[in-house]
């Protein structure tokens, strides 16, 4: 029942001082606090989009998010909205919570209770959810987010972003905990590599996959807070392309598609890993378009180089 | 055999009721709806969509999927765009798609079947490849304006039919007899429902996923001659939508995303679906930002409703009485 | 103790030497499209760096591959944290920049906005091709020019989320409203970032409107879709087709008359302008009300109070001088 161990954090370690020591190298300068500001900042809505993605798929199940993107923007733009109409400021973060884990929650109704399949279901949640936020707000970004939330969105102490240190960071290391130390992280991981016999052991499989789809809901939730206080406004569209970065990421930190396998740090580390090779490039002005296909590219070699370890070990 | 025909009468029936029932709808509403020039305009709007649905149907069958064929599109188009502007026989830029088209599938199959990386995965990783690469190859300008050659020559028509109508009904009635009348299509199936049961009853697995891989690359390719044809246009974000249209056409059509079940009708069906709303909606001023929520609760009710109704105790009674020879023959 | 202070003292002169070396070298002035890879933001690119090579600085461009304004602010940021001098930013959305903007006042780093505004947020000053409202007034004032006013219009945008676009939509509204009232004005629709989505749409609404006389594609995109929808339907005549586009993209609608005639600025010059902007920026310098940069055929005028430095008025192209404009 415990999950396999990979060599993707390994893998994902080296990539990392690979992409570190080529920036040091090329261009020294890049090597300051302020960088690493800028990678944090940069990865938090990504982290905890990616978590979300991470546990509904480790639940197995053929278990997807794809509407993860939608849900952020709908969040966002159903919070705004409801502040807007009167509901005091001081709300707003309870309200993306609220809202993400309500949308989540659908998602998961639609799987356990409907028994969609995942990928169908939430792909179209994902076209009601990114649509809706779109159509309701005709496009239009909603300024008035509270002032009180700046400070916190935009701060750092000592070079840490307030977000990614407050939220993204205390949110992984509990998932983590999770996981790994409780009852629940045994089922999930149980569940994922084997319903079947999950069942037959008296795991309540439906009951965890639901809170699983209700806490990607809830990250995104915690997602969308983070843009709003951020960025100070907000725009129907911010989730734009989270389904596939955070598969992605969730892929590319050893997440196995099949349910059951990969932890939660692989995720972090695959995030943080995106984010510092985007930085990289973009300080070395690379245009952005070999981003796209260099990530593509690693995540090709990655899940290659793990399959033939994988292979080796088994055979 | 029996299957299929069995088959018929639940999901396809359904949604070419639901193609009546809305077509009915709109000509109430606009006058402009249910006419000739209007319908074919549909059609011409679904014919990228039809054909990359249709590889997509079959990969969904084998169990796999692909979600990099926007970007197919995207590549083959370029290559037939270029060729056109060096003054190439249109003939030959026609031809041009779909060699690209399986150029790029043999890829694809490459990666994902010799790599064994699960099919979402590779595509995905793929998908990011070929945008760079659609990317690079226009290098910051659009191909617009193309010469109209190409559009003259898929203009034609045939017995009266546009063109483009003959070849989709071609590709499904091709891959109807290959899947119908060869063991293609039985294999194919059992891949998508067991993969490892496949192998051991000594099916080529691989020969056949190759085959699905490439052929739907192929299907991509033949979309992008009839793109070009008809928008003599190529920019960069080309296709950006259409993979997960046409999964939610598939899927809309019965075609199950595990695998195992696949339906080249409801495929069809659930393409002139989507294009009838989107088109119909406007024509009855609905704006047009309310399109991908209408696509995604219709995929929401579709599905949900068969599951609804697939566990009624009615539903269950007839099920258990015929539907027992029937999953049988499925399966 | 004696040598220690020598080494120290010989640290702070070769640190001394090797700064005011970094001094001289040139400055940097970054240019961000909202996107990459379309023929508009590249004409700007290639007057961007003519300007460069005229003003002794280098120049910096990148953007981000879909119009995602998270991904710009992402490359705003690492500009300002390589310590380029000046950067200039077409912003996708005007609410959204706030904290870039706080980054670059921190590094003293000339941050402003050219081609779109964010206009209450703090930039250093902005480059307009033409205000937001002459480009909606010329659109529609050419439209009756050749439509009349008695007429309906459909208007088919990209994005949704543009906001410069549809600030331009705004204004066209406004105009319809204050000078021709009895011109309708279609709701506009929007198809995102593809001409094939933007074709359907054209399509759709010359079916729904028989009466249809005009089409705008707002979008730079959708033009191209525009332009071919009436020309597939057998419109060309009856619907006369326009936008905010290049002669190079409007080129074979205009020949073909599916376009009446296309309204945009000079790109490359907007991008000429830019730079130059930036250029005075970091040299501290004021910008004159009226000015002819070096090397600009015509003079640009600068609001002190609003911060808007203006290329001038759109021009026009139509089939009869499309072919004396290459961009």
């Amino acid at each position: 029942m415990t999950p396999r161990v990979s060599p993707i954090l390994a893998i994902l370690g080296l990539l990392w001082v690979v992409v570190v020591t080529g920036l040091a190298v090329l261009k020294p300068g890049a090597i300051a606090l302020s960088t690493v500001t800028a990678v944090l900042q940069f990865s938090t809505i990504l982290a905890l989009v990616a978590l979300g993605q991470a546990l509904v798929i480790v639940c197995g199940g053929a278990g997807i998010d794809i509407s993860v993107g939608g849900m952020v923007s709908l969040a966002v733009v159903l919070a705004m909205l409801l502040v807007k109409a009167g509901l005091p400021g001081v709300l707003l973060p309870a309200l993306c919570l609220a809202i993400g884990l309500a949308l989540g929650l659908l998602n998961g109704f639609l799987v356990t209770r409907l028994r969609l399949l995942p990928l169908i279901a939430t792909l179209g949640t994902f076209y009601v959810y990114s649509g809706a936020a779109v159509a309701l707000t005709g496009g239009a970004a909603q300024a008035g987010v509270p002032t009180y939330l700046l400070p916190w969105g935009r701060g750092a102490v000592g070079g840490l972003p307030l977000p990614f240190l407050t939220l993204a960071l205390p949110v992984f290391v509990m998932a983590g905990a999770l996981l790994h130390t409780t009852s629940w992280g045994r089922w999930i991981y149980g569940m994922g590599f084997n319903e079947r016999s999950a069942r037959l052991v008296g795991i309540p499989v439906d009951r965890v996959r639901l809170a699983a789809y209700g806490a990607s809901g809830a990250l995104a939730g915690c997602a969308a807070l983070v843009s709003l206080a951020w960025l100070g406004g907000g725009r129907p569209n911010i989730g734009q392309n989270l389904e596939l970065t955070s598969l992605t990421a969730a892929m590319l930190g050893g997440i196995g598609i099949f349910g059951g396998r990969g932890g939660v740090f692989g995720v972090l580390a695959a995030v943080l890993l995106l984010v510092t090779l985007q930085t990289g490039l973009l300080q070395l002005n690379v245009n952005t378009v070999w981003q796209v296909g260099i990530v593509g590219t690693i995540l090709l070699i990655v899940l290659l180089i793990d399959n033939l370890a994988l292979i080796r070990r088994t055979s | 055999m029996r299957a299929f025909l069995q088959r018929f009468g639940e999901r396809e029936a359904l949604l070419a009721l639901g193609c009546m029932v809305s077509g009915l709808v709109f000509s109430i509403l606009s006058p402009y709806f249910a006419t000739p020039d209007n319908l074919l305009t549909v059609a011409r709007n679904s014919t990228e969509l039809l054909l990359i649905g249709l590889g997509m149907t079959l990969l969904l069958g084998i169990g796999g999927i692909d979600v990099s064929v926007g970007s197919v599109l995207g590549l083959a188009a370029i290559g037939i765009g270029r060729l056109l502007e060096a003054g190439a026989p249109p003939a030959l830029a026609a031809l041009a798609g779909p060699v690209a088209g399986l150029a790029l599938g043999v890829v694809t199959a490459f990666v994902v079947i010799f790599g064994r990386i699960p099919a979402i995965v590779a595509t995905l990783g793929l998908l990011g490849l070929y945008r760079a690469g659609i990317f690079l190859a226009l290098g910051g300008s659009w191909l617009s304006g193309l010469p109209v050659g190409l559009t003259n020559l898929l203009a034609a028509r045939i017995f009266g039919l546009p063109f483009s109508v003959l070849v989709i009904a071609l590709a499904y009635a091709g891959v109807f007899v290959a899947v119908r009348l060869t063991p293609f299509g039985a294999h194919l199936l059992a891949i998508g429902n067991s993969e490892a049961r496949a192998r051991l009853a000594g099916i080529g697995v691989r020969r056949v996923q190759v085959a699905a891989f490439v052929l739907s690359g192929g299907l991509c390719g033949l979309a992008a001659s009839f793109y070009v044809a008809t928008y003599r246009n190529v920019e960069m974000t080309i296709g950006a939508t259409l993979a997960l249209e046409a999964l939610a056409a598939v899927v809309l059509g019965g075609t199950a995303v595990t695998g195992g079940r696949i339906s080249l009708l409801g495929t069809a069906f659930g393409v002139i679906l989507l294009r009838l709303l989107q088109n119909g909606l406007l024509l009855v001023g609905v704006p047009s930002l309310w399109q991908p929520v209408v696509t995604g609760l219709l995929l929401l009710l579709v599905l949900g409703a068969e599951a609804l109704w697939g566990r009624l105790p009615l539903e269950r009674l007839r099920q258990s009485v015929v539907g027992v020879a029937q999953r049988g023959a499925v399966r | 103790m004696h040598t220690h202070s020598k080494v120290v003292l010989l640290a702070a002169a070769l640190l001394a030497v090797s700064s005011t070396f970094a001094l001289a070298a040139d400055k940097k002035v970054a240019f961000v499209p909202q996107i990459i890879g379309i023929p508009y933001f590249d004409a700007m690119e290639a007057g961007g760096k003519e300007a460069a090579a005229k003003f002794g600085v280098d120049f910096i461009y990148q953007g981000p591959v879909d119009t995602n304004p998270v991904d710009q602010m992402q490359i705003v940021q690492n500009l300002i944290d390589q310590g380029v001098n000046a950067v200039a930013v077409s912003v996708l959305d005007a609410s959204s920049i706030a904290p870039v903007v706080e980054a670059a006042k921190a590094k003293h780093v000339a941050l402003f906005t050219s081609d779109s505004d964010a206009p209450k947020s703090g930039r250093a000053l902005y480059v307009a091709q033409a205000t937001d409202e002459g480009l909606g007034d010329a659109i529609i004032d050419e439209m009756v020019k050749r439509v009349g006013e008695d007429a309906k219009i459909g208007i088919v945008s990209g994005e949704a989320t543009a906001s410069n676009l549809n600030a331009w939509i705004g204004f066209m509204q406004a105009r319809a409203k204050a000078k021709y009232p009895k011109l309708k004005l279609l709701e506009p629709q929007f198809a995102g970032g593809t001409a094939q989505r933007a074709a359907q749409i054209a399509t759709d609404l010359m079916t729904a409107n028989p009466d249809l006389k005009g089409l705008i594609g707002v979008a730079s995109t959708t033009c191209p879709g525009v332009g071919q929808a009436i020309e597939t339907a057998g419109k060309i005549g009856q619907v006369i087709g326009t936008g905010y586009c290049s002669p190079n993209t409007a080129r074979a609608y205009l020949k073909s008359g599916s376009f009446g005639y296309s309204v945009l600025w000079d790109p490359k010059e907007l991008g000429y302008l830019t730079v130059w902007a930036g250029k005075q920026l970091i040299d501290g310098k004021e910008v004159p009300a009226t000015t002819t940069p070096e090397g600009m055929s015509h003079p640009v005028t600068y609001d002190a109070k609003t911060g808007v430095l203006l290329l001038g008025e759109p021009a026009v192209f139509t089939a009869q001088n499309v072919d004396n404009y290459k961009f």
